[in-house]
């Protein structure tokens, strides 16, 4: 365990030197993301324009939804995204190889080597959205609360790398996963939208098979309304089921695997 | 001129080479992106007990999702980007010795991939009005769905210049992809692509009416669903055909200026 802490450092000083060495890259990707949360927040807020509630939440509690998802994306571009963009041409190309004869897992090596330096200023940014969101949250809650929600919005990233893990791990048999990565961006609306939207075989999708529901939603649920444990177990028990089933493919996928020119 | 047809031919044939892929793209990304957005109106129209809101019923807002995003893929296509990168590793030097305009080149590989999804529309719009929508399917709304794809066409053209413009700020930066991001998120914000212009306060419909946003998605869509008058679509298209002209100009004036800058090696 302290191997891999230290290993992670080792990734976050050269990430942070990588960064810093395209500073004009550095500050178009820092107002690339300030764009993204308010087109997210203006969005919601011409909804409220013409609606007073929306699945249930007012403004004030759609802020927290809100703010959640935009921390989940903040945390995901920071820690995984240029991985998850780079593992496919690592896999196509036959460059697995390097990182299987390393003396450590190469799923995490793969998944955690490239820190997004620049996304951790939106990090930040995020972050003051999300305390922003706490401070006019009108109604009770407590220091727990507060814990509890960011501890399901690190589960909620944690979900997120699994869903678009399971999008790319198919280029293990298919060679190209651009399909399936398109897909999966647009998929990545579903964690934008409140799941009580959701009805019937589509609310099964998005809260069992595909559980981007799960992502912020059911973590702002959870902070909102009364905490229920069902809707926590539920939780809980799909993100156990996404890991163990993101695992056993990476495995196959691993057998699958024929180095150069995969 | 008549190596464009070998370019269209090339294009489409690069585009078709991972035929699953292309097929999850196209249907899972248009199905998702109204499902989602469905299920959402769905439930705003349930909370307000309307069946209309600033113009739109239940299935007009469904046409309107379906179209959108195949719209922004009309805009977006599949070729944006690959200057900048070409620039950045110094494959850009092969343009300068083709015996061809590097620009005729990138707008006619664009365009063909614009043209391909618009046919794409009409497939998918032709199958919501005969199979899935109450409405009949008459000779207006066909002459409605080829005027929404010229302007689509229009609008493929103003949006393919102002990424060309984004693009060759990469002879000066080393990286612009987040700046196409930003367009994406401008052109589809206050396009029309995250929600009807209609919803947005009168005082920002009338902010954007001379810039070209609206008329890259909205328009084209409200045409093919028959809400735009003719004086709208005659208005909106010497607006976009205007800007067409002005970005043509200042990609002009940058590549003038920027192509000293390129070292033909990458950066």
């Amino acid at each position: 365990m302290k191997r891999y802490l230290r290993l992670y450092l080792h990734f976050l000083r050269f990430s942070f030197s990588k960064a810093m060495e395209f500073r004009l890259d550095f500050t178009f990707r820092i107002l690339m993301d300030i764009i993204y949360y308010v087109v997210n927040i203006l969005f919601f807020k011409v909804l409220y324009l013409h609606t007073p509630l929306l699945a249930g939440w007012t403004e004030a509690q759609m802020m927290i939804f809100i703010a959640s998802y935009i921390l989940v994306d903040a945390l995901s571009m920071t820690v995984f995204s240029s991985n998850m963009w780079w593992l496919p041409f690592h896999i196509n190309k036959g460059e697995l190889d390097y990182h299987l004869i390393r003396p450590v897992s190469p799923l995490f090596f793969l998944s955690l080597k490239d820190f997004s330096a620049n996304s951790f200023m939106n990090l930040l940014i995020a972050v003051g959205i999300f305390i922003y969101s706490l401070a006019t949250y009108q109604l009770e809650y407590s220091v727990g609360d507060v814990f509890l929600l960011i501890g399901l919005i690190i589960n909620g990233t944690l979900i997120y790398y699994c869903c678009q893990m399971l999008m790319i791990l198919p280029v293990f048999w298919t060679q190209s996963s651009k399909g399936f990565m398109d897909l999966f961006y647009s998929m990545g609306l579903a964690m934008e939208r409140p799941d009580r939207i959701f009805k019937g075989w589509l609310r099964v999708v998005f809260t069992v098979f595909l559980p981007f529901s799960l992502i912020a939603s059911f973590p702002a649920r959870l902070f909102i309304e009364k905490f229920d444990w069902p809707t926590f177990l539920h939780l809980m028990g799909v993100s156990l089921g996404l890991w163990v089933v993101m695992l056993f493919i990476w495995r196959k996928g691993l057998r699958a695997y024929s180095s150069a020119s995969s | 001129m008549k190596w464009w047809r070998y370019v269209v031919a090339m294009e489409l044939r690069k585009l078709l080479a991972y035929r699953s892929d292309f097929w999850i793209t196209f249907l899972g990304q248009t199905l998702i992106q109204l499902l989602v957005a469905r299920a959402l109106w769905q439930m705003i129209f349930a909370t307000q007990s309307v069946s209309v809101m600033q113009g739109f019923t239940l299935e007009m807002m469904t046409l309107y999702y379906l179209i959108v995003p195949i719209g922004m893929k009309i805009l977006t296509g599949e070729n944006i980007g690959f200057l900048a990168r070409e620039i950045y590793d110094g494959t850009f030097t092969r343009y300068l010795l083709y015996p061809l305009s590097v620009f005729q080149y990138k707008t006619i590989t664009y365009l063909t991939y614009s043209f391909f999804y618009t046919t794409q529309l009409l497939i998918l719009y032709s199958i919501f009005r005969i199979f899935i929508s109450e409405a009949p399917y008459t000779m207006t709304d066909m002459g409605n769905l080829l005027a929404g794809m010229a302007l689509f066409m229009m609008a493929a053209m103003a949006y393919g210049m102002m990424a060309l413009m984004i693009e060759m700020v990469s002879l000066w930066a080393d990286n612009i992809w987040s700046l196409m991001v930003m367009l994406r998120f401008f052109t589809s914000f206050f396009g029309g692509g995250f929600v009807p212009l209609t919803f947005l306060p009168q005082w920002a419909q009338d902010a954007l009416v001379w810039t070209p946003f609206p008329y890259l998605v909205s328009l084209p869509a409200r045409t093919i669903m028959g809400l735009t008058t003719f004086e709208e679509v005659a208005r909106g298209s010497v607006i976009i055909g205007v800007w067409i002209l002005v970005f043509m100009e200042i990609v002009k004036l940058i590549w003038k200026r920027g192509q000293y800058k390129y070292t033909g090696v990458g950066i």
